[in-house]
């Protein structure tokens, strides 16, 4: 940038001026020397003259701006520890926040990648998922119903349909010779990219011709697939894949940014048409009108009114079943007036993250804000106090001459500029905190669908933080200096022997500080206690030693009468690894995210009136499977191997299950069945102690266990597929005496040798299982041990700063105190007695916010109550620890002072 | 009666635009013009105009380059420019209709003392 005129060139003129006038002079009859000397005089000083030239420069301020930055760079130089500590608590605060932000955003607000987001509409909140029956609140339909949707709602521009459960499939590219790996799949109807308006990336988008019966299976690949898997080889579009054994061609590539319709870990990576099911999927789930597997999403016509076509859709919903009452039985087709359907936002896609973590989310961010609030006020503490210290600096600085808009800029310059460097440290931090947040949010996905880097509105957020904090501390210490009088610092301003524990607002900052660190802590506590009682818990199975081997033989296309052979083959054969204790299998293990659940009529009691009465959770198993996972048998027998498809049918049921049916008598030798006409179908033989199968902070539900091979054969058809499919149960559950070395090979090689069409889709251990239950609270319960640390940290930082400096300024009285005879021990009991005072102001003020946190946080808590004193004084003790460890360095330092020294030199 | 009289804020501006209006003119000569034609009642300090200058030059009424003067030395030569002769006009009128003004209200010389 150049200045419109140099100073060069301005003293060139005035020197030109000199001499003419000197030469004018000298024409009048003065002497050289005389007529150089009034020539000057008449101009006056030369320095005032450019320095006013100067001053009135344009671009002066630059150069003061540069001044005063090289001057704060200098300063924060020479004050290593206090530049270090203010950055770091900034860059902690700013980092915290954003990365919490960046998450909360990217799942609770951010709107999907697509086109005009605020015209799509879902049903329901994609958590009900009832797969068959009456749902009440309808989200989930099945093919022929959704099309019944699609075609009859005039309100929507168009409706897609798409699979609620996107499931792995085995997938090989054509004559390559590699093994198929698996990949997660979704079905989506001919529309589903024309109605979010997503054009594919390369090649074209599947569109209706794709989604009809005759035509040949096709798919879009996703680009991250395209890009990690084929390094974006133009070849595979086009190419033919094998998807679970069946040829399917890639017709395109989808957006990078596009993650489908939900976000969850592990998105989908492969798009196939629901009319490639029945060849893909090799169930037909497309042909079965009572199996409902699709969510669906529409773009509504403009200027449509939602309730209108919400409405609309509720009738329709009555309508269809109404049409299928016939084959629905008398029990479902009462409850059809009741059936329900809400219209929402599906802009930002189905909300099952969102239904699942906003809560979790919402408490992180209102702690984080509390850590934003105790970084703001230490960092105020810490420029007040050495705005404070620098104050006979200041008041020399006025007494010489400086402006006090000088000063009070250079003042906000610094803070300015310690906003900035924290704010671009605290970016660091957030990149970093924000990819841990993602990590622990989606455990165990391969791929996660949101970027780790906080996007641009994320940063201008940090950003702003950081500057409006660097502006607003910089107007306290800039303000007091400003009032600071020159005279103070030529009488010596720092003999005062009235000062207090730092300034009032000082003290109040400290008060704050250690009341939010209180709150933080006791919430801490909590959590974590909280989340030891959901781990330690019994849960009726023992976590230790235990494998689950996720199998499904339905798409290795194994018939309904191969499954026993199989079954008893896998056994066989896992048994013979080394280490090896038992080998069973069921339908789901413990904690593996499934539960299949019915409703049961117990023989001699009433059927239930209304779906979900006597809902109970049940299970098929192999023989020796309680023992395999670690359940004790409390009565009875367990499931045994002479349990066969033509012996009695046989079931086993928790304690839940015989206190909730069977109050005051022995459930065993009695009967229940699934609908009225089937009440006599199983026979209790045993009772099995209570285990979580599911949501670890609920009671445990009723659920029965039934031999895997029985089948009953019920009429509703709907009830009939459920029975076929429950026959291919997923889980191997293996315990081990010792765990060999390398289980998961070993097992992976067992399982090539029995079928290698047999995909192993995962190997867990119950460990690990039962851990990825608990990754929100776990996640919630470490940030906020970690945020309570961090503003503790921060307030015991605060509570020192104030007490040095309080010492430093009563250097002279304690210095009269020790000279008049009082102690040492006297001496640090005063400094202790005055930031105590403090302490237990925050104290006092924290309590009722702790106790009100706890109440927030009450439905998150698993047994313990919100109101814990315990916890609560706890907290206390390690906020009054950390308190003494802040103050007696300090309170040592003013014993040790020389009263002779001090009253020299006060 | 032979009082010398300091500028009044704002005054210099206008004389040095009013010097300016017969050529163009440096800085010393400027202040030694203003002082000859108000036959010396008028002192410029010369330690107000170049700041004076320097604001004119900022605002456009006047432009500089380096030249010759009459003696032979370099200089920095003024010249008015046209939004300079506007101004000029402008604050003419105002400052002899200001001068009437005052000088009605102080009535005629013979009367004070």
């Amino acid at each position: 940038m150049l200045r419109r005129r140099k100073l060069e060139d301005f003293s060139a003129e005035l020197r030109a001026h000199l001499a003419a006038e000197t030469d004018r002079l000298r024409e009048e009859g003065f002497d050289e020397a005389e007529a150089g000397r009034r020539a000057h005089l008449n101009l006056g000083n030369l320095m005032r003259q450019e320095e006013t030239f100067y001053e009135a420069n344009r671009w002066a301020w630059l150069d003061h701006l540069r001044q005063d930055v090289r001057y704060a760079l200098r300063q924060f130089r020479g004050a290593p520890a206090f530049t270090l500590t203010a950055v770091l608590t900034l860059a902690l605060g700013i980092g915290a926040t954003t990365a919490i932000f960046t998450l909360i955003h990217a799942v609770l607000l951010k709107s999907l990648p697509v086109v005009r987001p605020e015209q799509l509409y879902t049903a329901g909140d994609g958590r009900h998922r009832v797969y068959s029956g009456m749902a009440g609140d309808w989200d989930i339909f099945s093919v022929d119903f959704y099309k019944y949707l699609r075609d009859h709602t005039e309100g929507f521009e168009q409706l897609a349909g798409f699979q609620a459960d996107p499931r792995r499939i085995g997938v090989r590219r054509a004559g390559s010779p590699e093994a198929a790996e698996s990949y997660i799949a979704e079905y989506v109807s001919g529309n589903y990219f024309s109605t979010f308006g997503v054009p594919a990336f390369a090649g074209r988008a599947i569109d209706q011709n794709d989604d009809r019966p005759s035509a040949a299976p096709v798919a879009m690949i996703t680009y991250r697939v395209w890009q990690q898997k084929y390094a974006l080889d133009p070849s595979v579009l086009g190419a033919t894949f094998q998807m679970n054994g069946t040829a399917v061609s890639i017709v395109g590539v989808t957006p990078p940014e596009f993650f489908g319709d939900t976000l969850r870990g592990n998105p989908p990576d492969f798009w196939l048409p629901i009319a490639s099911e029945p060849a893909v999927n090799h169930a037909g789930w497309v042909n079965n009108p009572d199996l409902h597997w699709l969510f669906v999403m529409g773009r509504i016509k403009p200027g449509a009114d939602v309730r209108t076509i919400g409405a609309q859709m509720q009738v329709e919903v009555r309508q269809w079943l109404t049409d299928r009452s016939g084959l629905l039985g008398p029990t479902a087709a009462a409850q059809i007036p009741q059936q329900k359907l809400h219209l929402r936002p599906g802009g930002s896609g189905i909300g099952v993250m969102r239904a699942t973590y906003s809560s979790g989310l919402e408490l992180l961010m209102a702690i984080s804000g509390f850590v934003l609030l105790i970084v703001c006020a230490n960092l105020a503490n810490l420029m007040l106090v050495r705005g404070l210290a620098r104050r006979r600096q200041t008041s020399i600085s006025l007494a010489l001459g400086a402006a006090r808009s000088r000063i009070v800029r250079q003042a906000l310059t610094e803070s300015v500029m310690l906003g900035l460097i924290g704010g671009i440290a605290g970016v660091g931090i957030a990149f970093a905190g924000t990819s841990a947040l993602l990590s622990a949010v989606f455990t165990g996905a391969s791929s996660v669908p949101i970027g780790a880097k906080p996007d641009l509105a994320v940063l201008a957020f940090a950003f702003g933080v950081s500057l409006i904090t660097g502006l607003v501390f910089g107007v306290a210490p800039a303000w007091t200096a400003n009032r600071a009088d020159p005279m103070d610092a030529l009488r010596g301003g720092s003999r005062t022997a009235t000062e207090h524990v730092g300034s009032l607002p000082q003290r109040s900052l400290v008060v704050i500080q250690a009341a939010l660190s209180l709150v933080l802590l006791a919430a801490a506590g909590l959590l974590t206690q909280s989340l030891r009682n959901l781990e330690h818990q019994r849960f009726g199975f023992a976590a230790d030693g235990r494998v689950a081997v996720r199998i499904d033989p339905n798409l290795a296309g194994y018939k309904i009468d191969q499954l026993e052979p199989l079954y008893r083959h896998i056994r066989e054969r896992l048994a013979q690894l080394p280490g090896v204790a038992n080998v069973s299998y069921s339908l789901y293990s413990p904690m593996s995210g499934s539960d299949w659940a019915t409703d049961v009529t117990i023989d001699g009691q009433p059927p239930p009136s209304v779906d979900g009465q006597n809902l109970t959770s049940w299970n098929r198993i192999g023989p020796d499977y309680f023992e395999t996972i670690g359940t004790r048998i409390l009565r009875g027998r367990p499931i045994l191997e002479a349990d066969t498809a033509i012996t009695r049918h046989a079931a086993v049921v928790n304690e839940a299950f015989a206190r909730r049916f069977f109050p005051n008598e022995d459930p065993i030798g009695k009967h229940f069945g699934v609908g009225a006409a089937f009440s006599k179908s199983f026979e209790i033989v045993g009772i099995a102690e209570d285990a979580k199968y599911r949501q670890p902070d609920r009671p445990v539900f009723p659920m029965y266990f039934i031999p895997r091979p029985q089948v009953t054969p019920y009429d509703e058809a709907g009830t009939r597929a459920f029975e076929s499919r429950s026959l291919y149960v997923n889980d191997i559950v293996m315990r081990f005496g010792v765990r060999p070395e390398s289980l998961e090979d070993e097992i992976r090689r067992a399982f090539a040798e029995i079928d290698p069409n047999l995909t192993v889709i995962r190997i867990q251990t119950f460990d690990t299982q039962v851990q990825s239950q608990f990754s929100q609270e776990t996640l919630i319960a470490r940030l906020t041990s970690l945020f309570g640390l961090t503003a503790l940290l921060l307030a015991s930082i605060g509570l020192y700063g104030v007490t040095s400096y309080s010492v430093a300024r009563r250097t002279r009285e304690i210095g009269i105190r020790v000279a008049l005879g009082a102690d040492r021990r006297s001496v640090v009991a005063m400094v202790l007695r005055n930031a105590y005072g403090l302490v237990a102001i925050g104290l006092v003020l924290g309590i009722p916010f702790a106790v009100a946190m706890g109440r927030v946080m009450g439905s998150r808590l698993y047994g313990i109550s919100w109101y814990n004193p315990a916890i609560l004084l706890g907290a206390g003790v390690i906020l009054a620890a950390f308190a003494l460890v802040a103050t007696i360095v300090p309170a040592r330092r003013a014993a040790s002072l020389d009263p002779v020294e001090t009253l020299r030199d006060g | 009666m032979s009082t010398r009289v300091t500028l009044l804020q704002g005054t210099l501006d206008v004389l040095i635009l009013k010097t300016l209006v017969f050529g163009p003119e440096h800085g010393q000569g400027i202040a030694r013009v203003i002082q000859q034609q108000s036959e010396d009642v008028l002192l410029v300090e010369h330690g107000a105009l170049y700041p004076a200058l320097q604001r004119l030059e900022a605002k456009g009424w006047i432009a500089a380059k380096w030249g010759v003067s009459s003696n032979n030395r370099k200089a920095r030569f003024y010249t008015l420019t046209p939004k300079g002769r506007k101004q000029l006009a402008a604050e003419s009128s105002q400052w002899r209709a200001l001068a009437t003004a005052i000088g009605r209200i102080l009535g005629p010389e013979s009367t004070e003392s």
